[in-house]
């Protein structure tokens, strides 16, 4: 017995080999060599091997960083409630109202076909989306709804906002509707039989067992938010940043080591972030 | 996507293989004998890369006709171009790049300096980027001037020394005044200073450029430009004199003076284009693509004058053999003329005037550098109109512009320090 | 067929305006395709004009779309068989434990959530202190897949979750070697789902920018060509791109949705007699 399950044990281990060599050269090795350079010191153009804590004194000493992690965290909350509202609602009409899984199918491709186009064209038709003589303030304009361009719309916290939230509902809308068509429906007859309403229904059986597809949705979402710089620096108009932009702005200016200190900085927090988030779920099962 | 036209190419091969066969004989490096000119030159490929500014794939396809080899060009943005010039020197033949990116990436070592005395156009190349002079009354403006980084001691040489040596670090090919675009039909009045970029009269509508070494010379002008402030070299600020000038900008910044920052060249268009902004600094280019699209905008001279750049071509320390031979002949074919002429009917200036001058039309040369009012009307080179006739270049002549230039984009010594401050400010 | 709650108009409506959301670019940027010659990226529209179509097919002021779209195309099939591959090689391991497993569970999560600036700097210091170039079919291809993988893992876990593990039994009474097993009886199961993961995979490594900026080379993807070209004039024939990707796309999900019909009514017909021996 112990042989047949030490042979099941070597077979998956070569089965996962090329898994674990493309993680080990690409993932493994980089973060080594960015926790390494984080203790070297640059010049204009090379940088130098030594074993300094400059780069990480800087880094804490400075009112800029903790400016930065607060807008970070900030857009990452935000974006977070939005999406989970609004991703859910899409989750639950997709499971609960579409009864064909054709239908289904159709109206999740359909979802995904704006992010075909490349996203960086997508980012320069914002502007003329939602600017002072864009679509959004003329029709509204034309509605007789505002009497003048609505200026916020673009080049503000909104307008990342805007920007994340379109980019990444679908990302909370996939694990959640993943989880909501594992849910038994005899769990729902049983609740109505019982004399529950539409609204305590939703309340008291569907959302707790949709717990662990939003847990996986809202890790998603954050990381992704956390890690962005471009849309960041796009749709604020280059007047907001967090750390993506910090550490993007220093690898353009060849500050490899600084930028290595502010990875490490950004790779931790957002580790600790996804720790604290998968004790509230074991990912293994729930998938 | 090339076009070959066989006349061309023959003439000039059969021209330069008659050329070729005395040059060897010889044993000549002189004026215009090119060097080895086999028939398997067609098969060399050199990889340029540099700014969208000059990368232009016209510029490749003339090569093909009239050099025979191939051109391959990758356009990135500048903070890349520094990067790339920086750390991946097998990855190009010759670097577009501007000087002060020369001055940050020169020690590196990845490009090779060049012996100017196979430069067939050298000695007409203009004196801004040999002696610093434009004229013999010239001053010599602030910040990195090309030729204070513009020679070096030997041919891998990772200094940079004061007087015409021998060895160029870049070829100079192109440069500009730049000033602040306006649109003058939503302004409403005229604008004579760099202070007005922070008038709260724009207030929402006014942007700059969010890269560091060009905005903070931008920054500088205008702060000077307000009174605040005399700089004794605005290309070399301490960082007492960086505190106060990023100070002045990250309180206009938070009162919401502008409306978005730029990083990139097509940004600029769309901010003016759309009219979301009045007031910014600008490239050349730009200028004219937002003209082009019918809407008015004018690249402000103002009294305080010009910040100017200026950049060239960088040989990859790794070329050699007859790669290398190609690269020069490439050089030379640039400074001859075709590329020249073509640059200044974008509204750039090309480092040899005199031959480009050959490839304009009279009333091109006239509107274009002498700052006289046009005859007819001023296309692009792709076709589009950029001046009608009775139109004057903003800024008027090439020596009213080029005299009028204050200050380099530069690199200072404290430029770590700079760029902290200026993610500050970004950040704010 | 029960009739539908109120609840379905409400939630219906929501899920439209969701759509014009998505779509709301993807709109304008169709809009403004039909831009006038001498119109650019943004309003006020100078006519219109099939200009930029005809546009996108000559040689660009600056840039190599095709060039660059025909390397994109390229990397992105090779992700996309490497995913597929190494997602179900990964997906049938995990399926028991084995030394390591956890760790290697918990790396392939790091990947996905590790910021993709992250991997861009590292590989590209990896890359660069090693000695070695950097080019799009090597370091730009392991970057995307550190981004991919974690995706397609995740699906292949998720899938065979849910996998019935009686089918392997009754194909294994049956007399099957376990590679029969595979071949017949796990891939067809698990099929769409291999669409699905070929389809991520190849949609994720196509759009790819962060992780493939500093792991390129000197050749440009797609994505980075496109912002290449934003350091000159862009004009309207980028918007022109974007339409006529829409469009590709909107063509290939209806020949695959079409392809599924027909399917399905071939299977209906070939009605079988499963269950009917009685």
């Amino acid at each position: 017995m112990k042989k047949l399950r030490n042979n099941f044990a070597i077979s998956s281990m070569l089965m996962v080999s090329p898994l674990a060599a493309i993680l080990l050269i690409f993932l493994v090795m980089p973060i080594v060599l960015i926790v390494i350079v984080s203790f070297w010191r640059a010049t204009e153009f090379s940088i130098i091997p030594a074993f300094e804590f400059d780069n990480y004194e800087f880094l804490f000493g400075s009112p800029v960083t903790y400016t930065v992690f607060f807008n970070t965290f900030k857009y990452a909350l935000i974006t977070w409630f939005c999406t989970l509202l609004l991703g859910f609602t899409i989750a639950f009409y997709l499971a609960f109202h579409i009864r064909t899984l054709t239908w289904q199918i159709t109206l999740f491709l359909l979802c995904t076909i704006p992010f075909w186009t490349s996203n960086i064209i997508r980012m320069i038709s914002w502007i003329p989306f939602l600017g002072r003589n864009g679509i959004a303030n003329s029709t509204l304009i034309s509605w007789g709804v505002i009497d003048e361009p609505i200026e916020w719309l673009l080049f503000s916290d909104f307008a990342v906002i805007l920007a994340f939230v379109h980019l990444y509902t679908l990302f909370m809308v996939v694990p959640i509707f993943n989880t909501m068509m594992r849910i038994d429906k005899s769990l729902i007859e049983a609740a109505r039989d019982a004399g529950a309403n539409g609204a305590q229904i939703l309340w008291n059986v569907i959302i707790p067992l949709t717990k662990p597809g939003i847990m996986i949705g809202t890790i998603f979402v954050v990381t992704l938010v956390m890690g962005d710089f471009i849309t960041v620096r796009f749709m604020s108009g280059s007047q907001s940043a967090n750390v993506g932009r910090l550490i993007s702005n220093d690898i353009a200016l060849l500050q490899y080591p600084s930028a290595s200190a502010t990875a490490i900085v950004l790779l931790l927090t957002v580790l600790i972030t996804i720790g604290i988030l998968l004790r509230f779920v074991d990912i293994r099962k729930e998938l | 996507m090339t076009k070959f036209t066989h006349r061309n190419g023959l003439s000039r091969r059969t021209l330069l293989k008659g050329a070729a066969s005395t040059a060897v004989a010889a044993g000549a490096t002189t004026l215009g004998a090119p060097m080895l000119w086999a028939q398997n030159i067609k098969d060399v490929t050199i990889r340029q890369f540099g700014t969208g500014v000059s990368n232009l794939n016209d510029v490749a396809t003339k090569v093909k006709e009239d050099l025979g080899f191939t051109l391959e060009m990758t356009a990135l943005d500048t903070d890349s171009v520094t990067q790339r010039a920086a750390t991946q020197p097998n990855s190009f033949d010759i670097a577009d790049i501007e000087y002060f990116i020369a001055k940050k990436v020169w020690g590196a070592g990845n490009l090779q300096a060049m012996d100017t005395s196979k430069i067939a156009n050298y000695d007409k190349i203009a004196g801004t980027f040999r002696s610093g002079l434009l004229t013999p009354e010239s001053t010599i403006a602030q910040g990195t001037a090309p030729h204070t980084v513009g020679f070096t001691s030997g041919q891998n040489g990772t200094d940079f020394v004061q007087e015409e040596s021998g060895w160029m670090t870049l070829i100079p090919t192109i440069y500009n005044a730049d000033t602040l675009g306006i649109r003058p039909d939503l302004i409403g009045r005229p604008i004579s200073n760099w202070s007005e970029l922070l008038n709260p009269e724009f207030k929402g509508k006014a942007s700059i450029l969010d890269i560091s070494s060009i905005g903070i010379m931008d920054m500088a002008m205008v702060v000077e430009s307000m009174g605040e402030y005399t700089y004794p070299d605005k290309g070399n600020m301490t960082k007492e004199e960086i505190d106060l000038t990023i100070g002045i900008f990250t309180e206009a910044k938070k009162n919401g003076q502008f409306r978005a920052f730029w990083k990139s060249f097509d940004e600029s268009v769309n901010l003016m284009a759309s009219g979301e902004v009045v007031i910014q600094s600008m490239w050349s280019p730009a200028i004219t693509a937002v003209k082009s699209q019918g809407i008015p905008c004018v690249y402000q001279p103002l009294e305080e004058g010009y910040r100017s750049w200026g950049g060239g071509l960088g040989i990859s320390a790794a070329l050699s053999g007859i790669e290398l031979e190609a690269a020069y002949e490439y050089i030379n074919w640039y400074l001859s003329g075709w590329v020249g002429g073509y640059l200044m009917r974008q509204g750039y200036y090309s480092a040899v005037p005199e031959t480009s001058k050959e490839f304009m039309s009279a009333d091109e040369w006239g509107f274009w550098y002498e700052g006289k009012a046009a005859e007819g009307d001023i296309l692009s080179p792709t076709g589009n109109k950029l001046a009608g006739a009775g139109e004057v270049r903003d800024g008027g002549s090439f020596f009213d512009r080029m005299g009028s230039v204050v200050c380099w984009n530069s690199v200072m010594d404290e430029n770590q320090y700079m760029v902290r401050k200026w993610n500050e400010f970004i950040a704010a | 067929m029960e009739p539908r709650a109120r609840s379905f108009y409400v939630l219906s409506t929501i899920f439209a305006f969701f759509i014009l959301f998505l779509y709301g670019p993807t709109i304008t940027i169709g809009i403004l395709s039909f831009q006038g010659e001498g119109g650019g990226l943004t309003f006020p529209m100078r006519g219109v004009s099939l200009y930029w179509f005809y546009d996108l097919f000559e040689q660009q002021a600056v840039g190599d779309i095709w060039g660059s779209f025909r390397r994109s195309f390229a990397l992105g099939l090779m992700v996309m068989v490497v995913t597929v591959v190494v997602s179900v090689m990964g997906g049938l391991a995990f399926r028991q434990k084995f030394p390591g497993s956890n760790i290697l569970f918990y790396l392939i999560i790091t990947s996905l959530v590790i910021p993709s600036i992250l991997i861009s700097l590292g590989v590209g210091l990896l890359f660069s202190q090693s000695g070695l170039n950097v080019h799009w079919s090597t370091s730009g291809f392991g970057s995307q897949l550190t981004w991919t993988l974690p995706f397609g893992l995740l699906i292949m876990f998720a899938v065979f979750n849910r996998f019935d593990k009686s089918y392997e039994e009754a194909a294994r009474d049956l007399g099957a070697t376990p590679w029969q097993t595979l071949r017949h009886v796990v891939l067809p199961i698990i099929a769409p789902s291999l669409i699905g993961v070929a389809l991520f995979g190849f949609t994720l490594s196509y759009d790819e920018f962060a992780r493939t900026l500093l792991t390129a080379g000197s050749y440009n993807t797609l994505p980075l060509e496109i912002y290449g070209m934003t350091t000159n004039v862009t004009s309207p024939v980028l918007y022109a791109l974007g339409t006529l990707t829409t469009v590709f796309s909107l063509i290939v999900i209806g020949i695959f949705l079409f392809i599924a019909l027909v399917m399905n009514r071939r299977r209906a017909l070939k009605v079988s007699d499963a269950g009917k021996g009685v």
